[in-house]
């Protein structure tokens, strides 16, 4: 074992003065220690990527051979997109186990010491989450269309998939946030993770219409915000006469529909975000 | 972007009917004050669960108080928390790190924190590393430091962002003694002529008694004493007797003082009776207590440590 040096030379400093971080340049901070954590080896990458390929590579077209599509559309491309609904809370979710283990390992603590704004913590996490939803998303993207899925691509639709992709990401990680924060154990969490992942999947539209529900249960997907997000990336990359958003809203305005459903999910993000910051701040300092 | 602020004149730590009441009702700090100049070396003594911690963690704005100010570098730790952590660094009582991290990495994320900039946070890594002989391990993650150096670390870390105050919360618990006291070497050095404010807490008397110009004694979450060490261990005159009595020591400690052969500070814990003795002599004691038939089994006199301040303060033993 190394001998602990003599330390003269930086005994006699004078102490810095005082200064003032970026939220950014903190963000960014934060934002690299996670990915660090999360991602060290690229084992680590690659393993999260399986999932959306497989659903890609092989689900989706099985289902597709298996059911007869009475919605006029390819199916094969309406399960692709259905599976975003499943990876982003999932990858939101585990990225909530982050959260325990700082909490549990003690090395939350010197973060909260930092000059920096506590919600920032919670920013970082989430941006390591949306970075690693967005890697499955493009190889889930990529196999389908290696695999025959028809996405129509115009500025406009994409545009609309990843505004919602994106705001559905922020409310999932507000839940996964809440979570691991109001949760004492990692496997309490880990066990409640498929009841707020996968069970609304089911519910919202993922693998079929939503007006294949019993009426009450198509009621209670109309205000899950992945129902939303789901009819929104579908107006966006497959089903221009915006098919899903008419079960929700029964408009005539694609676009105003589409609008409707983006705030709805967009309220949800922020309340779940709000109170993600809210209960780390309150669980965190005692 | 990094901006500079203003160090506000005046004491670097201030503290006034700082209060901590937990949910449940439980008072881990009972309304403290006291004021720390810069570059002076503070410590809180106690034993677990005397609010040392629960002190730290309110300076540090890692605990709420629930009454009470406490300011570092004239900065308000509630109204104006940043800066009041922008001026401050801690090295916690429980290990405080990213297992999965090189030790590196710890020393650039903290430097990124406080705002240090790149080429003077590298210059000051460089510099802690060396000083706390951390070379040959800096870029290992730390899931492979033993506990010395998972604490160097954690003491560079701290001081790479060089704080106008530095809390060291129990520095040396857990670890062995060749450790704790190469360790002890390092913290005194840092603290030796520097404008850097340092509050230690620690429950090892030999370590406030060697790096602390000043020592608040905290009992159940109240400061009992306040003083400079030697004025602590004044306080009890240069020579103590230490006798050991069969049975119950009240009853001696009665007599003693009746006779005036034991002053108030006089005190038992136990079955073990302390008079300080002042200008008094051991024999006379021992004499009055042969007198009125009470057993001693053991009789020593020595110089007073801190324990027996603490002791004699609060009546409850500091590695408790």
């Amino acid at each position: 074992m190394a001998t602990i040096a003599a330390s003269g030379h930086i005994a006699k400093r004078s102490t810095a003065a005082a200064r003032t971080v970026s939220r950014g340049s903190a963000l960014m901070t934060l934002a690299k220690r996670r990915f660090v954590l999360s991602a060290r080896t690229p084992r680590e990458i690659l393993v999260p990527l399986l999932t959306p390929i497989l659903f890609a590579l092989v689900i989706a077209p099985a289902l597709a051979t298996m059911v007869h599509s009475t919605i006029g559309l390819d199916y094969k491309t309406f399960v692709a997109v259905g599976t975003v609904g499943l990876l982003v809370p999932l990858s939101c979710m585990f990225a909530g186990i982050g959260v325990i283990v700082d909490r549990d390992s003690g090395a939350r603590r010197e973060l909260l010491a930092a000059p920096v704004p506590r919600s920032l913590m919670v920013g970082g996490n989430f941006i390591v989450a949306l970075t690693v939803s967005a890697l499955q998303l493009s190889a889930l993207i990529i196999a389908a269309i290696a695999r025959g899925a028809k996405f129509h691509t115009s500025a406009s639709g994409v545009g609309w998939f990843v505004a919602a992709a994106f705001v559905f990401a922020i409310a999932s990680y507000g839940i996964a946030e809440v979570m691991a924060n109001r949760i004492p154990r990692q496997e309490e969490y880990v066990g409640a993770t498929p009841a707020i992942a996968i069970l609304p999947w089911f519910l919202a539209g993922s693998l079929f219409p939503i007006h294949a529900l019993p009426a009450w249960l198509a009621a209670v997907a109309k205000v899950l915000p992945l129902t939303h997000a789901l009819a929104i990336m579908r107006y966006g990359l497959l089903d221009r006469r915006a098919t899903g958003l008419h079960d929700i809203w029964g408009m005539s305005s694609a676009t105003g529909e589409a609008t409707l459903s983006l705030l709805v999910v967009a309220a949800w993000a922020v309340v779940l975000s709000s109170a993600s910051v809210r209960v780390f701040a309150t669980a965190a300092v005692r | 972007m990094v901006r500079s602020r203003m160090t506000r004149p005046g004491p670097a730590i201030e503290v006034t009917g700082l209060r901590k009441t937990y949910p449940g009702g439980v008072e881990a700090v009972r309304g403290i004050d006291f004021t720390v100049q810069p570059g002076e070396v503070f410590g809180l003594l106690g034993p677990n669960g005397a609010g040392k911690s629960t002190t730290i963690g309110m300076l540090t704005t890692t605990i709420r108080p629930t009454g009470g100010t406490a300011k570092l570098a004239g900065y308000d730790v509630v109204r104006e928390p940043l800066a009041a952590r922008q001026v401050s660094s801690v090295v916690f009582q429980e290990a405080v790190v990213d297992r999965g991290l090189s030790g590196r990495a710890h020393l650039d994320m903290h430097a990124r924190l406080w705002g240090v900039a790149p080429r003077a946070a590298r210059d000051r890594s460089a510099e802690v590393i060396e000083a706390f002989g951390l070379g040959d391990v800096i870029d290992r993650q730390v899931h492979g430091y033993s506990g010395g150096q998972r604490r160097r670390l954690e003491l560079a870390r701290a001081l790479v962002s060089q704080p106008q105050v530095l809390f060291l919360d129990e520095p040396t618990v857990g670890l062995d003694t060749r450790i704790r006291y190469e360790l002890l070497d390092l913290i005194g050095g840092l603290c030796a002529g520097n404008d850097m404010t340092t509050l230690l807490t620690t429950h090892y008397l030999d370590e406030a008694e060697r790096l602390c110009g000043r020592i608040a004694i905290v009992h159940a979450g109240a400061i009992v004493a306040l003083e400079t060490p030697m004025n602590l261990l004044a306080s009890l005159g240069g020579e103590i007797a230490e006798i050991r009595v069969s049975g119950d020591p009240q009853p001696a400690l009665f007599r003693l003082r009746r006779r005036g052969l034991a002053g108030e500070d006089a005190f038992a814990v136990g079955s073990t009776l302390t008079v300080p003795l002042h200008s008094r002599s051991s024999r006379s004691v021992v004499n009055e207590l042969h007198a009125a038939e009470i057993a001693t089994t053991s009789v020593a006199t020595r110089k007073p440590t801190l324990d027996d301040v603490y002791l004699q303060l609060t009546g409850d033993s500091l590695t408790a």
